[in-house]
């Protein structure tokens, strides 16, 4: 048994001499632990706002929930800005971050052509973590689809508002 | 030894004395310990191409030597037991026609529980090639079978004894031998429980310990590399059963997954109530600065929690697996909220 732990001592040793390799090949990448160190884009738009898109996911699996908001210039349609809010493990919230950084300027069409397998490129993320670059990617498409919802329930009301109006006139 | 090119070798032989030589030198080299794991690695790979050489050869002896060698695969893998089944078909004929083979071989059907059960539905559909029931019962004899023996129990490989304890067979009773993983002992037959979500009295700890004295590595530090594979598979077994039944969650998970129930874990939730409900706990917990506040998070959470999992005791026992589903999302979704909340106090 002491042979056994003078073994794993030594080990150790000789783990220590290349600690950089180790750590480097095991660990987060570097984009992931930046977006865990420096988050931007944290926070909450009025969800009530009628230029602002929500879109609300969740992963099954390992319980995580990502919120992803939009602001959206209703006169040419691009999304001026982006806030996430993500309850999970860290590539979770990296890919929530990118997420925000790219949609920021994009056309709504063009935002749904993000893919997840670019987030989890950009972030070197591992396979067992792929299904969070997904729901970073599901999460975008829901906030446009919810923004969609709102403009078109904001027609449907204005509508009928005009038509109201036309029979009290008539 | 190049696994691959045996394959090759086997079906390039066209005469049968060739081909049997073949078959004995790969069988005897599945036998050997160093070998051996790359051998069954082989044999899982192969299985149909060495059982469709196996039914040409007409060997008798060579039949047992490859049989034996083939039993332990199967213990071990549940995944090919169904191409067994389906592979065992053609080997059926030759074996009714054989003349040596002797006809008294009985069963031990109990490893095959479940694929005999999954073939029993697929029989049903019908078609080409589904042969009825007893015939494969007979197949199965022929398959797990050491003797011609009279008992359905399994028997000890190093002593050659019965299954006597009423208990699953992990351990024999007569020369303590730790046995092979049978993968078709599920998780509650190893606590001795019913294979239900409420677990009243099941003394889970007591039994896990119990198990352990008979299983674990450290007590067969001077036994065969055979059996010391054996104990480390059994004890980790038992680990992971003993964790998955004394957590409600796991031990919901684990009840539909034996009920072949699949859940779709790459799917993203959308349900916007419950994931509201999520976020605001998970904002309330983040907010939440003291151990009273917290305590306060988690009894609501850890009440919805005990709503949720009584909900799936009843939808469960109903057979209704898509709201057994939604019961554990949710409650995955709560007892991480409870592992955020510990962590934080």
């Amino acid at each position: 048994m002491l042979r056994a732990a003078g073994r794993r001592f030594l080990r150790l040793g000789s783990e220590h001499r290349a600690p950089t390799v180790a750590v480097a090949a095991r660990g987060y990448h570097e984009r992931v632990v930046d977006h865990y160190d420096n988050p931007r884009n944290v926070g909450s738009f009025d969800k009530n706002d009628p230029s602002v898109g929500t879109g609300l996911v969740g992963a099954p699996a390992c319980g995580d929930v990502m919120k992803l908001q939009i602001k959206v210039d209703d006169a040419t349609g691009k999304i001026v800005d982006a806030c996430f809010k993500t309850f999970g493990c860290g590539s979770a919230i990296a890919s929530s971050s990118v997420a925000t950084e790219w949609v920021k300027g994009k056309h709504m069409e063009e935002v749904l052509s993000i893919k997840n397998t670019e987030i989890a490129k950009h972030l070197s993320l591992p396979p067992v973590k792929l299904h969070c670059s997904m729901l970073a990617e599901d999460a975008i498409k829901a906030a446009v689809k919810d923004y969609e919802a709102k403009k078109a329930k904001l027609a449907a009301g204005n509508a009928e508002t005009t038509q109201t109006v036309k029979v009290a006139t008539a | 030894m190049v696994q691959g090119s045996f394959v090759t070798e086997l079906r390039a032989r066209e005469s049968p004395l060739a081909r049997t030589r073949a078959l004995s030198r790969f069988a005897s080299c599945c036998r050997c310990s160093p070998c051996s794991v790359a051998g069954r690695q082989f044999l899982e790979n192969n299985c149909l191409n060495v059982f469709l050489i196996m039914r040409r050869s007409k060997n008798c002896s060579l039949f047992s030597l490859l049989r034996t060698s083939l039993k332990e695969l199967v213990y071990e893998s549940e995944a090919k037991r169904g191409l067994w089944l389906s592979a065992s078909s053609l080997v059926h004929e030759d074996l009714h026609l054989h003349p040596r083979i002797p006809s008294d071989l009985l069963i031990n059907t109990r490893s095959f529980s479940i694929p005999v059960k999954r073939f029993d539905c697929a029989s049903n559909y019908g078609g080409p090639g589904h042969h009825d029931f007893t015939e494969f019962r007979v197949l199965n004899r022929f398959l797990c079978s050491s003797e011609a023996g009279s008992g359905e129990l399994p028997k000890c490989w190093n002593c050659g004894g019965d299954a006597v304890s009423p208990g699953p067979f992990l351990a024999c009773g007569l020369c303590g031998s730790v046995q092979p993983v049978d993968q078709s002992i599920d998780f509650f037959q190893i606590f001795g429980l019913e294979r239900t979500y409420e677990i009243k009295d099941g003394n889970l700890e007591g039994k896990y310990k119990d198990w352990q004295k008979k299983l674990h590595p450290d007590l067969v530090h001077s036994k065969s590399e055979k059996e010391k594979m054996f104990a480390a598979e059994q004890s980790a077994r038992v680990i992971d059963a003993y964790r998955t039944l004394s957590k409600p969650l796991l031990r919901a998970i684990y009840l539909l997954k034996l009920e072949d129930v699949h859940v779709d874990e790459e799917k993203t939730i959308t349900d916007p109530d419950l994931l509201a409900e999520m976020m605001d706990i998970r904002e309330a917990v983040e907010e939440a600065n003291d151990s009273h506040a917290l305590n306060q998070i988690q009894t609501q959470v850890e009440e919805k929690f005990e709503k949720w999992s009584r909900f799936f005791e009843q939808v469960f026992k109903m057979h209704d697996f898509d709201n057994a589903i939604t019961a554990t999302e949710r409650m995955r979704y709560y007892d991480r909220a409870l592992e955020e909340i510990t962590k934080k106090l």
